[in-house]
């Protein structure tokens, strides 16, 4: 079988990340294609829907990249898109899903080494973690238990292999 | 300075004297409006209720045994626009929770409006509470004063006497049912006889109520507020030693019809127009084709996670226990479990209390101090 090759989202602010990976690609600095970039105005823009969406839907890893603290381009962004992360991770270690999928990440424009190391070690380690349960939902649901109909009882659950 | 008193009950007639108490305020011109629960339906429900006429207020029920809206989302429809009238809202604590929230987030403003805020014996579910009244005997009227009654004394002794139905989930695991932010408070617990009221001492004099200290409440709420906190702390044991993976999580909700009745009812979930309800996430009917051909079957509708999860994060740090999301849900899934327990990290792990303050802001909509 092939190799386990992650698949990974990036969503990266216009003015620092974004330039950050562009300023890769210019210099030649090699990084495994396993991204999959989507450009935002401001990494204080993102809405946990869309890396939500992006997990639910079997990405193996999301990266959120925004410039440094202190240099967002609209003063307070990349401090906003902290809290909205660190609540979003907070609310996935709770409900069972593995929130060392999701990275914030600092990168300036002028980073592209910093860009190209940053995917290398994020495919590095999905790549030992392993594929995302998301990526077959099918399975998830013929898990469960059916267990919230009124008057089923739930049947004892399968010793989960380890 | 606030200050005691207590309104005066007799033969037991609780709702009487605070009946009289918010008449009290309309006359006095204190507030011309007064959002209170009626009782409507011939007594077997309640109904937030507008009143202007104090004369309508033979059918209040301050105390209300059944939420079937949370008054927040009506003080909130009430006041968005700042109409500048004088308006007095008789409140549950976890509704002056949300409505704090609702303030901070800009979606309520409390500009001329006096919170009169009532201790909360716990409420049944809306079919519940007709079943009860439906089973008894006596005059309509004076159904919803003995539900009351036999709350009371099942607070007082709980295993003498057992309430004849379960109250709601989020009722039975709610450890804050007194009010903590109100203008005034309307007090029943460690009453023997007798509405405890606080207040300010101004708005005392205006209703020529006599300032006497009230009895010690304290020994009364700590009682309820140790079985409470049990009841909470196990909800929590058991739902984290549950959520291990993905799976355990889409237990609790894998027979989700994606109705949205949780949103519509959660006092929190403000917007307008729901993100789930636009067609942000509805991709053309050809994907979900590509789809099911790439993982061989595919559960529709596909966004029930997604959906559970975005809300998760937009209102858990809020969550103010209400559970009104779970009443309102066909399918009875334990979303004041997941609200809650996944609220509690949450709220500890960012030092947040919602509701506690008005001027403590929403984690969310502040700048963490960072050192660059």
């Amino acid at each position: 079988m092939a190799e386990f090759e992650p698949k990974i989202v990036a969503f990266l602010c216009n003015w620092c990340a974004y330039r950050g990976a562009d300023l890769a690609g210019t210099s030649r600095f090699h990084y495994p294609p396993n991204v999959r970039v989507i450009r935002l105005m401001c990494s204080g823009s993102i809405d946990p829907v869309y890396v939500l969406q992006a997990l639910l839907s079997g990405a193996d890893g999301v990266l959120i990249g925004g410039c440094h603290l202190g240099n967002c381009h609209y003063q307070d962004g990349n401090y906003k898109a902290m809290r909205r992360v660190e609540v979003l991770k907070n609310i996935l270690r709770q409900v069972g899903i593995d929130q060392e999928r999701v990275w914030l990440r600092w990168i300036d424009a002028s980073e592209g080494g910093l860009f190209s190391q940053t995917i290398q070690q994020m495919v590095d380690e999905l790549r030992t973690k392993g594929p995302n349960p998301m990526r077959k939902p099918w399975q998830v649901w013929q898990e469960t238990m059916g267990c919230q109909m009124p008057g089923i009882e739930a049947k004892p659950k399968k010793e989960k292999v380890a | 300075m606030k200050v005691e008193a207590v309104l005066k009950v007799e033969k037991g007639d609780i709702l009487g004297a605070s009946r009289d108490f918010l008449a009290k305020l309309l006359t006095q011109g204190l507030v011309d409006y007064l959002l209170v629960p009626l009782e409507i339906s011939h007594g077997r429900t309640l109904a937030q209720t507008l009143v202007q006429d104090p004369a309508y207020l033979d059918k209040a029920n301050p105390f209300s045994a059944v939420l079937p809206v949370s008054s927040a989302s009506i003080v909130s429809q009430l006041t968005i626009d700042h109409p500048g009238k004088k308006l007095g809202a008789v409140m549950k604590p976890c509704e002056i929770r949300a409505l704090v929230e609702l303030v901070k987030l800009g979606q309520a403003s409390l500009e001329n409006v006096t919170i009169i805020g009532t201790d909360c014996l716990g409420t049944y579910e809306v079919e519940d509470y007709a079943k009860l009244i439906d089973k008894m005997k006596g005059t309509a009227g004076k159904k919803g004063a003995r539900v009351l009654d036999d709350m009371r004394q099942s607070i007082a002794e709980p295993d003498a006497k057992p309430l004849p139905i379960s109250l709601r989930p989020a009722c039975r695991m709610c450890n804050s049912f007194t009010p903590l932010l109100a203008d005034i408070t309307l007090g029943l617990f460690g009453m023997q006889d007798g509405v405890f009221v606080s207040l300010e001492s101004e708005l005392a004099e205006k209703l020529g109520l006599e300032v006497k200290k009230a009895p010690d409440r304290q020994p009364a709420i700590d009682r309820l507020l140790d079985s409470r906190t049990k009841a909470r702390e196990q909800v929590f044991t058991e739902f984290r030693g549950k959520m291990e993976t993905i799976v355990d999580f889409a237990d609790c909700l894998d027979t989700c019809i994606m109705c949205y009745a949780c949103s519509s009812a959660c006092p929190l979930c403000y917007c307008r127009v729901c993100f789930f309800r636009t067609d942000t996430f509805e991709p053309e009917s050809e994907r979900y084709y590509r789809w099911a051909e790439r993982e061989g079957a595919l559960r529709m509708p596909t966004e029930i996670l997604l959906y559970h999860l975005t809300r998760l994060n937009h209102v858990a740090i809020s969550c103010c226990g209400c559970g009104m999301c779970e009443s309102a849900c066909p399918r009875k899934l334990p979303l004041t479990t997941i609200f809650q327990t996944v609220g509690d990290g949450l709220q500890k792990a960012l030092n947040y209390v919602p509701g506690r303050s008005l001027e403590e802001a929403i984690p969310l909509a502040t700048v963490p101090e960072v050192k660059v």
